[in-house]
């Protein structure tokens, strides 16, 4: 059993959440080197996984249970993290967000080398899952924990699969002709057991990404090999079509591409009903991350309608119906700090900016209506005036307009909208009342919020409008450099040693310093130029992203940079297709950006998949669609590449992303692979620096013939 | 220190808390607990759904992890508190009102509001209770005399509000009966 059934699948003999979570806690009470790093969070640097871990966190401190949270960046920082903590001795658990899933944890390369005594919790929404973390079983892999939404049960045939090949290991290893030279070292882990490993399936997962670690071979459950080695070798042998069938079949699930699945913070929100221990702010978490899948496709409209109903209900359970009388979004009280459901308007912040700004500044809209050309802009304005709002009007702020049009404003919408092709305009959604301290937000923008403080809220230098600065603002004077209120600086949240059972690690940044660097622990604050300085900056964001989830001052503080930053997009944005700078290769559209005045802010790969998604919502109905030569669906989508140059650094840092035709409707994406396999291919110098797969840095003079292979080759 | 000079000597605010509360509270378990002691004393065993007495510090603890329901004090609700307000502008003393009622009533609308019903009514009250009681004992200080002054009623916050000036000022007067002729200087306040 390596894989927990999501609470309605539990049963007497299948624990599921809730047990998992005791014995995390029956663990710490009864060890006797407890302290704070027997239990440790890693924390992928993404909104989901942050609202996780806060949640887990509270929950950890509502049963005085000592535990640390630590930020992980990607691939390399978390081989680095592991093997760092294999030294430590009182470490009992670790829980890993958002990271991991694709990984086959139980080989020596990740964590068979573990103590026996460390359980691996995997809370991870990227899907497809690695079937050795799943279904493997023996010593290794009881200890490793994959909490499954239920996605598993449905994986029946890649288990019988994965354990039939498993079972009958083709030949010896001197038959190396079905193997990729990558069996290699795989080869020789396995000249012990003798045993051939990997059905090929696993086998061409190896060939893909050895730098990912897949290449594992079973030869990591050794001694679940052996024995079955013994028993199973004579006695099963498949015939060759068995055997292609199966190993079509794992094929088909690694090679599909990526997809997300239930998102982190909807995992542990269960497990914390399990508990029955939700209130209102575990709740308000959930939803964001729910909202954060949704708002970057992650997840498709359907999905989304399949888990909104569960949060509705949830809202009115812990939420008493507002009465008649009172407005949805009004407090009741000066705590009030209920959640509300609403219908969103797919506007971006259209609560924060005026209306013209908010609808100008939407990917749809934009697409729509084809904001970046003076006709499209005529056009928006034209729509408004036809819902009856006076151009003076829709230059006011959101909380300045009158009211009735404010009213009005979703019924003007869905009248008018559809003459210019925009349908779908809103989707339920929820909102969060602050009492008198301020007004209402809503989940999408809270969520705008948070992933601009992930991205930006340090590192980059940017200009944000200070209110009252457009209308009458020569006397203001321009905007304002944003920057994160009360900074704390890391050294002073290294000497927060343990507060409230929370200590954060500061041991991140110098640890990882050190390693590369060999600076010194006073390298902390100081601005060391390279990589020392590159590393403090995202850990610092995290932080400031961390502590702005439940504290709604920062979270309007932070709103004002989200603006910025999306602004920013658009300008980039509209001069990108007003330049015609869509380059096509082969079906795929390739955008390169090697000047412009928000380059450093485009290097940073969160902004950039962020470009990427505004691209390809303006130009959905312009681009037809194509089939990608070696994908596996017979679908059509949108392939689109974008680059971009860090100057710094010398490197490019480049997204793929697999929109779907329509709104609301997602693709898996197959980038991932097409990335490595391309970069096997050229023998370009590149480097993965984050868990999402389609994201990478390359050198930069390897760009252009890495691009050509990836387009011709598929 | 943020407190004013004359303060310092006395005890402080959160200290009274702290004092407060040892005082024994209703509560709503929602976790089983065997009878446990602790340095004070042995509490429980809690049984929920059953109700049990434990002291305020272990009943905050409890409810900040989301393990309890705190059943308030019957004094602590909009008609008792309304009554007192009354009771208190219409009569010139004191209204009787449980020793530590501040420190009880701030620690309770602070962690526990939810297990109020309508905090916002009772805050607004006890403000106004404070408030008519202030003006009371500010009149009650100005027939402060050398040897005694009676002020019954008051309560343990308001006490320790007047107690340094009230010291002082009643060593004042007992060196300007004991000598009239040469006051003591005023300036150490």
């Amino acid at each position: 059993m390596v894989y927990l059934p999501p609470p309605q699948y539990a049963s007497a003999s299948r624990t599921s959440y809730a047990e998992a979570y005791n014995k995390i806690l029956a663990t710490h009470r009864r060890s006797p080197l407890t302290s704070a790093s027997s239990i440790i969070i890693l924390v992928a640097p993404d909104v989901d996984a942050l609202c996780a871990a806060k949640m887990l966190a509270q929950l950890f401190k509502q049963d005085d249970v000592m535990h640390k949270v630590v930020p992980v960046a990607g691939i390399a920082d978390l081989e680095s993290t592991r093997d760092e903590l294999i030294t430590q001795t009182e470490l009992h658990t670790l829980i890993l967000l958002n990271m991991g899933a694709i990984l086959d944890l139980p080989s020596s390369e990740w964590f068979g080398d573990y103590d026996p005594q460390v359980t691996v919790h995997i809370i991870d929404s990227s899907r497809p899952q690695n079937l050795a973390t799943l279904f493997g079983a023996g010593e290794n892999g009881d200890r490793i924990i994959i909490w499954d939404d239920g996605g598993a049960e449905k994986l029946e045939e890649e288990r019988k699969a994965w354990e039939a090949i498993m079972l009958d290991p083709e030949h010896d290893s001197d038959e190396d002709s079905d193997m990729y030279s990558d069996g290699g070292p795989s080869g020789d882990e396995n000249e012990d057991d003798d045993v051939d490993v990997d059905g090929d399936g696993d086998d061409e997962e190896c060939g893909e990404d050895g730098r990912l670690g897949k290449r594992r071979s079973l030869g990591g459950s050794g001694q679940g090999n052996r024995k079955r080695r013994r028993l199973g070798r004579r006695t099963h042998r498949l015939s060759s079509e068995q055997r292609e069938t199966y190993e079509a079949r794992l094929e088909k699930h690694y090679m599909s591409g990526t997809w997300y699945g239930q998102s982190a913070s909807n995992t542990v929100y269960f497990l914390a009903t399990v508990l029955e221990r939700v209130d209102n702010d575990f709740l308000w978490l959930a939803i964001m991350g729910l909202t954060y899948q949704y708002t970057t496709s992650r997840i498709s409209r359907a999905d989304y309608d399949k888990y909104h109903p569960i949060f509705y209900d949830e809202v009115f359970r812990l939420n008493p119906p507002a009465t008649a009388a009172s407005s949805a979004t009004t407090s009741l009280h000066p705590d009030d700090s209920s959640i509300r459901a609403t219908d969103e308007l797919r506007f971006l912040l259209f609560r924060h900016w005026n209306l013209y700004d908010a609808m100008y500044h939407s990917s749809y809209v934009a697409g729509k209506l084809g904001i970046w050309k003076e006709r499209g802009r005529k056009k928006l304005s034209g729509l408004l005036a036809k819902m009856g709002f006076s151009i003076q009007q829709t230059q006011q702020s959101y909380f300045h307009m009158d009211m009735d049009l404010k009213r009005q404003l979703q019924s003007k919408l869905e009248a008018i909208s559809p003459e210019y092709g925009m349908v779908e305009l809103t989707y339920p959604s929820f909102m969060r009342l602050y009492g008198f301290k301020s007004h209402p937000l809503s989940a999408a923008d809270a969520v705008e919020a948070i992933s601009a403080l992930l991205d930006i809220a340090g590192g980059v230098r940017m200009e944000v409008e200070v209110e009252g600065a457009r209308n009458g603002g020569e006397w203001f004077g321009g905007g304002k450099v944003w920057e994160a209120p009360d900074k704390v600086s890391s050294e002073e949240r290294g000497k927060i040693a343990l507060v409230e059972g929370v200590n954060r690690s500061n041991g991140g940044p110098t640890r990882d310093m050190t390693k590369p660097q060999g600076l010194g622990q006073e390298g902390d604050e100081s601005e060391i130029g390279g990589d020392g300085g590159e590393l403090e900056w995202w850990i610092r964001n995290f932080w400031t992203a961390f502590d702005a989830l439940t504290d709604i001052t920062r979270l309007r503080e932070a709103l004002s940079l989200t603006m910025a930053l999306h602004r920013a997009i658009i300008r980039q944005g509209s001069s990108i297709i007003d330049k015609q700078d869509i380059k096509t290769m082969r079906g795929h559209r390739v955008v390169v950006l090697t000047q412009g005045p928000d380059l450093a802010l485009f290097a940073h790969p969160g902004v950039l998949s962020r470009l990427a998604m505004w691209l390809v919502d303006a130009l959905r109905d312009r681009t037809p669609g194509t089939v990608l030569g070696g994908s596996r669906s017979k679908r059509k989508s949108l392939p689109f590449v974008v680059a971009c140059l860090n100057e710094r650094s010398g490197t490019y840092v480049v997204v793929g992303v697999t929109a779907a035709l329509d709104f609301g409707d997602t693709r898996k994406n197959e980038f991932g692979l097409a990335f490595l396999d391309a970069k096997e291919r050229c023998n370009a110098r590149t480097r993965h620096s984050s868990f999402d797969t389609s994201v990478l840095e390359i050198n930069k003079d390897d760009l252009n013939i890495f691009l050509e292979t990836l387009c011709e080759g598929r | 220190m943020a407190l004013p000079q004359s303060l310092r000597t006395s005890v402080t605010p959160p200290e009274l808390e702290l004092i407060a509360s040892e005082q024994l509270i209703d509560i709503v378990p929602l976790v089983t607990m065997e009878k446990t002691a602790f340095i004070s004393g042995a509490y429980g065993p809690l049984r929920p759904p059953a109700k049990a007495r434990v002291p305020l510090w272990i009943a905050v603890n409890l409810k900040l992890k989301r393990k309890c329901h705190i059943v308030p004090p019957e004094w602590l609700s909009v008609e008792s508190l309304q009554d007192k307000l009354t009771r208190e502008t219409s009569n010139p003393g004191f209204s009787e009102l449980p020793f530590r009622f501040a420190e009880i009533s701030k620690v309770i609308l602070d962690i526990a509001s939810d297990d109020l019903e309508n905090p916002d009514k009772i805050r607004t009250l006890l403000k106004d209770i404070r408030e008519a009681r202030q003006s009371k004992s500010r009149e009650g200080i100005s027939k402060l005399d050398h040897s005694e002054l009676g002020l019954s009623g008051l309560c343990s916050m308001e006490i320790n509000e007047i107690r340094p000036f009230f010291i002082k000022g009643m060593s004042v007067l007992t060196k300007l009966i004991r000598d009239p002729e040469h006051p003591p200087k005023l300036d150490e306040t």
